[in-house]
């Protein structure tokens, strides 16, 4: 048993930056993640947890984990921490789209990061029902996904031999790209008899520069600002990630880039989606309509439905090229 | 080390003896007698009135709606005819026996008497286990495990330090009996007690034993606190709760269904999405038709609190309708379901006296931490499960 007046000082110094009820959550997580190590270990441990959440680390970094959905996830910075947002849409997900044995899918989830999406869709779907992709531009996402499938027991088309009962198992690859590059679509293409895709999914970077600007420190601070600002033309060092697709200027600061790319991927010109595919993506606050235009516009998507989250905000677009009456497309 | 637990308790009946055999040609008459006026025996003796009864209303055809009925009825009453079939042949043999203890040959009489003793032991476990067995039926929620809501009551910080030690003593018991203990949520409070914490104790019959634990608990102790040295009372709640083995589904469907069930999420986001990373799973579910409510917030995740959320509603659900079950089985005067209004005091932990008393046995047991081990416990939950059995049985020797 710990020290009662240490803790008691390490919830009053949480409580300062947290408020009270947080700062008991998160020191009881805290200490149950330590519980196991022997007491000088430990109490390092603690000592130097708080600090670093005093500090305005998030907690998932501190603590190398989070759960999502059935699955406990690793998290590692920059790589942008799953949200409960996400892990509700993905769940909601599962529960519309059913593949089976007799007819299985595949599922291209584009800014992957750390494999969140799909790793749980494998988990949820049954098993030899689905084979995943997972695109992202940046190595620690591509690394962390790698290891998150890893711990979580999800193969990829390589560990599981054609011999063997590959029909047995859900795969996930992770594949290192850049989804805005022209070439794109001709480097999913490539590899070995392409198929296209029944579902993609995403949950791009959307936050709008004006409001990156002003998120809080936690987020800012430590998380990967190509996961989050959604306006990749206005990277405040325009360094080698400028681009190729430019945004349409009436767009240009409203957080809508990787819209237009998704949107002219999954168009039917592209071959990338399945004549009946589904596009799923996680889009920010106020942002739902305009993400619908788009993809009935460019992405030729003609049939779409929006989705809340538990907040109550409009948190996904749905959208086919076909009517899809599970989905109420 | 061994504990010694010193009992005081109220006394039992005793099973019949055997007697000499020519103690009982004086007391044969009585024998019979007495078994025959059992409460247990009657009961039995009126079932099978009722059954002739259902016997004579079947109608010709066998096939009316109430012949269905009585048949089915008749069915489930077999096992009990036939055990009195074997109660009505021993205790003619016993008759026949009996003239026999009379016989003017010393080994004949010798053999008679071996024979009678045997018979009337053989009548006396039918009445004192297998009729009982038959007449009371199985339990229905043999196979549930428990969930124990506990509570600090009246006394602040002490009850919650308490509560602790209530948390230690049932996963010490748990560990006894086989079951596994785990606490799933709880709320702490400064000086390392518990405001509150639910505690999950899985196995079979986990319910059907803890389920007593239900109501106030009352302990007297100085404060570790108190520096005068004055003893101080508070009370720590239980409640018991049946569990079901958790297969993942939300919905059990005779329980609720998702339209009855509003899920509330605590607090608002703001932005939300990848504008935010802070972890805010916390939820509220309300069961719509009884209002009953479930908060859940110790889970890192919105699904495992919603998931934990739903165990504990259906928990409370099923808790609510094996209560109702009960009151509608026309069952006040059974004291054990009479103090799990779970308002009652049940028990009072002394320890000063270093002594636990169970005011539903009216038992007490010495040396406290023998108890608050777990050890003695058991003694404990073992007479409570009698007693409710003493009264289900009053109750079917009535009906």
């Amino acid at each position: 048993m710990l020290n009662t007046v240490q803790c008691r000082h390490y919830l009053a110094q949480l409580t300062r930056v947290l408020g009270a009820q947080s700062a008991k959550l998160e020191l009881a997580w805290i200490l149950q993640s330590i519980h196991h190590r022997q007491p000088p270990d430990r109490h390092l441990a603690l000592s130097s947890m708080v600090a670093r959440r005093v500090s305005g680390e998030p907690l998932q970094y501190i603590l190398g984990t989070q759960p999502f959905g059935s699955l406990q996830l690793l998290t590692r910075p920059p790589v942008l921490i799953p949200r409960p947002e996400t892990e509700d849409w993905t769940i909601r997900l599962s529960e519309y789209v059913k593949p089976t044995l007799e007819a299985p899918i595949k599922l291209l989830d584009l800014c992957t990061g750390s494999g969140c999406i799909p790793l749980l869709l494998c988990k949820l779907w049954p098993a030899g029902t689905v084979r995943t992709t997972g695109v992202d531009i940046s190595s620690d996402a591509i690394q962390l996904a790698e290891d998150n499938a890893k711990h979580c027991g999800i193969l990829s088309t390589s560990d599981v031999t054609p011999s063997a009962t590959a029909s047995a198992h859900n795969t996930f690859n992770a594949v290192l790209a850049d989804m805005r590059d022209p070439v794109f679509v001709s480097t999913m293409k490539s590899s070995g008899e392409f198929s296209p895709f029944h579902v993609i999914t995403s949950n791009p970077p959307y936050i709008p520069k004006d409001e990156y600007e002003q998120l809080p420190p936690s987020v800012k601070d430590y998380e990967d600002i190509r996961a989050l600002l959604g306006d990749p033309d206005m990277y405040p060092n325009d360094a080698d990630i400028s681009h190729l697709s430019p945004t349409p200027r009436s767009d240009v600061g409203r957080g809508l880039s990787f819209y237009h790319d998704i949107a002219r991927l999954a168009h039917k010109q592209q071959g990338l989606l399945a004549e009946d595919g589904v596009v799923a993506v996680e889009v920010g606050k106020g942002q739902a309509d305009d993400v619908t235009a788009i993809f009935k516009e460019e992405g030729n998507l003609q049939h779409t439905a929006i989705w809340k989250d538990p907040w109550d905000v409009e948190r996904v677009v749905v959208a086919s090229p076909t009517r899809n009456v599970r989905l109420g497309l | 080390m061994l504990r010694v637990a010193f009992r005081l308790h109220a006394s039992r009946p005793r099973p019949l003896r055997c007697f000499h055999w020519t103690a009982l040609r004086l007391a044969q008459s009585d024998i019979l007698g007495s078994l025959d006026k059992s409460p247990i025996v009657q009961a039995v003796s009126r079932r099978m009135q009722r059954r002739t009864e259902l016997q004579s209303q079947l109608s010709e055809t066998l096939n009316t709606p109430e012949d269905k009925e009585n048949m089915k009825q008749l069915s489930l009453m077999e096992p009990l005819r036939n055990a009195w079939e074997e109660w009505k042949e021993t205790r003619n043999l016993l008759k026949e026996t009996t003239v026999l203890l009379e016989d003017p040959d010393p080994s004949m009489r010798s053999l008679a008497g071996e024979e009678y003793t045997e018979l009337v032991s053989k009548l006396s476990v039918m009445a004192q286990e297998k009729f009982p067995s038959l007449l009371v039926p199985p339990s229905e929620t043999s196979h549930l495990s428990a969930m124990l809501e506990i509570k600090a009551g009246v006394g602040g910080s002490e009850a919650a330090l308490f509560v602790g030690n209530m948390i230690r003593m049932y996963t010490a018991v748990a560990g006894h009996l086989g079951w596994k203990a785990a606490v799933t949520a709880s709320n702490t409070t400064e000086n390392g007690g518990m405001k509150d914490a639910m505690l999950e104790v899985k196995g079979q019959k986990a319910y059907d034993t803890l389920r007593w634990e239900s109501g106030v608990h009352r302990v007297q102790r100085v404060p570790a606190t108190e520096g005068s040295g004055r003893v101080h009372t508070s009370t720590v709640s239980v409640l018991v709760l049946p569990l079901e083995e958790d297969n993942g589904n939300e919905v059990k469907d005779d329980l609720f269904t998702m339209d009855e069930v509003r899920i509330e999420v605590m607090r608002s986001r703001g932005a939300g999405g990848q504008h935010v990373n802070k972890t805010e799973s916390a939820v509220r579910l309300t069961h719509i038709p009884t209002g009953i409510t479930v908060s859940m917030q110790d889970e890192r995740s919105q699904h495992q609190n919603r998931r934990k959320a739903f165990m504990v509603l259906r928990a409370r659900l099923m808790d609510r309708k094996l209560t109702q079950d009960t009151v509608d089985r026309r069952d006040l005067r059974r004291s054990l379901v009479k103090s799990a209004d779970r308002s009652e005091k049940v028990r009072t932990y002394n320890y000063t006296q270093d002594r636990v008393t169970d005011h539903r046995l009216g038992m007490s047991i010495m040396n406290i931490d023998s108890v608050m081990d777990g050890e003695a416990l058991q003694e404990l939950l073992t007479e409570l499960g009698r007693k409710y059995q003493a009264e289900l049985l009053a109750e079917a020797a009535e009906s």
